[in-house]
């Protein structure tokens, strides 16, 4: 009894018998078979992660949430970027989703607040919707503007345009878009969707 | 006194006499050069509008320097045909309402006077109505030295187009174009002559705090004639008047910009062009050379 209490004390944190499980030496399987098992559920992991991901990273998923497939996606589907002659199309991930890795999951990650907005309804109509058009939209140009337009610079660039060849405007305007070292989100905000009421100076410089 | 008087006249008609008989618009037009200008519906397009950045792409630019011109000139019937069907910046478009209309300008001077004449195509008749009922047609240029103006170097008449002024939406019947710090004085102005078909009369007036329809000096003539649809009319205009007529000088050039109330229309609804200048014996868009 007194023996039994000794080793009581001896060891006050006995783990349970999975966890036990889990941090005794293996005497069964050679380290090559354990190696093999985990390449292996580490593949099945990593790869469903990111076929999760990939199937959130899709205009089906962007838009079978009624807040952007009754808002913002009619717009996009009147503008260049929905169809144009080329037949090239950017879709919302495209545009609002950095490819790089890193970046990528800085931005689901701060994407997954609109969870929340989705649960309790905080653009659940088209007038609260165009409420928060404009907030909504200086978030996205802030965020084009720190990466300097990343997403529009994955096919459009300064350094392939043929200027020349451009319309007389565009001429111009990418002219001095180079002497002044500006980004496309400066002068291209509404290029995909309507520009908000309320507008002001500041958001366009 | 009565002598004096009599006399004073008598040397006045002899001076313009004399006058008239060494000035002489150019004998054949078809010598002088022609500028081919198109003017387009400008819908409300108000100065206030060109320099908001987020209604007006081109305020940028324009905050740097480049002109109207230099931007649209490749474009000018197609941003007519944007306005006028109504697509942008034109609240009440009208049905059939010409986009543009494509003018050929030109100048000449004697030493004395400057010979101007434009012609263009009259367009189809547009569902608007008569809103000047006694002028189907009238024309109009306005003339600045020195870039005093603001923005009349880069935009020509546009420094006096203001969302303030009459037809345009909202605005009151009584406001008149202006400009920006407009004073005769400090030769902050433009100056203006206008010829109404109607009334046949030819207007010599200047554009400062609010727009003066006469009183100027330097205005001579205009006269108009529509000869198988196309548009013909000339402006005979001294050098040098008086307050509110800008002097021209030779070897300088000056901003110039003109507009067309076509259809009977009125205020904001006729076609303007861009800006552009007007060089007297000096290289411009439209240059007057001593003939």
């Amino acid at each position: 009894m007194a023996d039994k209490d000794s080793r009581d004390t001896q060891e006050p944190k006995r783990k349970s018998g999975f966890i036990k499980l889990l941090l005794r030496p293996s005497v069964h399987y050679s380290i090559a078979s354990l190696l093999m098992v985990g390449v292996v559920v580490g593949i099945l992991f990593w790869g469903g992660f990111h076929t999760a991901l990939e199937m959130t990273n899709t205009e089906t998923f962007c838009i079978s949430c009624h807040e952007m497939g009754d808002n913002v996606y009619p717009e996009y589907k009147e503008t260049i970027h929905y169809s144009n002659p080329s037949g090239v199309r950017a879709s919302c991930p495209d545009c609002h989703v950095p490819k790089e890795w890193g970046p990528k999951m800085v931005r689901k990650i701060q994407a997954s607040r609109e969870l929340w907005g989705k649960i309790v309804g905080t653009i659940d109509t088209p007038e609260k919707f165009e409420a928060k058009r404009l907030k909504l939209a200086r978030n996205e140009w802030k965020r084009m503007k720190a990466s300097d337009s990343r997403e529009c610079r994955n096919c459009h660039n300064l350094e392939s345009m043929d200027i020349p060849n451009q319309k007389q405007r565009a001429r111009k305007q990418h002219e001095m878009a180079i002497e002044d070292g500006m980004t496309c989100i400066q002068c291209h905000q509404g290029i995909a969707h309507h520009l908000p009421e309320g507008m002001t100076d500041e958001d366009y410089e | 006194m009565k002598k004096t008087m009599m006399t004073s006249a008598t040397g006045v008609i002899f001076a313009l006499a004399a006058g008239s008989a060494l000035a002489a618009a150019p004998a054949d037009w078809s010598k002088v050069p022609e500028a081919s200008i198109t003017l387009l519906y400008p819908g409300v397009s108000p100065v206030e509008w060109i320099n908001k950045g987020t209604e007006h792409g081109g305020a940028r630019v324009l905050r740097k320097g480049e002109t109207c011109v230099g931007c649209h000139s490749e474009e000018i019937a197609a941003m007519g045909q944007l306005i006028a069907s109504g697509s942008k910046i034109e609240p009440t478009p009208i049905a059939d309402k010409a986009a543009f209309i494509d003018t050929k300008v030109q100048a000449a001077h004697d030493g004395e006077n400057l010979y101007l004449r434009f012609v263009w195509k009259q367009p189809a008749a547009s569902g608007a109505g008569q809103m000047d009922d006694a002028n189907p047609v009238k024309i109009a240029y306005m003339l600045e030295a020195g870039d005093k103006v603001e923005l009349a170097g880069q935009a020509g008449c546009w420094g006096s187009c203001h969302g303030d002024a009459r037809t345009m939406p909202g605005a009151a019947e009584t406001k008149t174009k202006y400009v920006k710090d407009g004073s005769l004085a400090n030769g902050v102005f433009y100056d203006l002559n206008q010829w109404r078909s109607g009334e046949n009369k030819a207007f010599d007036g200047y554009v400062a705090e609010e727009r003066v329809m006469e009183g100027g000096e330097a205005l001579i003539s205009a006269v108009g004639k529509l000869e198988d649809g196309v548009w013909t009319v000339d402006f005979t205009r001294k050098l040098t008047g008086g307050e509110g007529d800008v002097a021209l000088e030779s070897g300088q050039t000056y901003n110039f910009g003109f507009a067309i109330h076509d259809d009977s229309s009125a205020g904001r609804f006729h076609h303007v062009s861009l800006g552009y200048k007007l060089g007297i014996d000096a290289e411009a868009d439209i240059t007057a050379a001593k003939q």
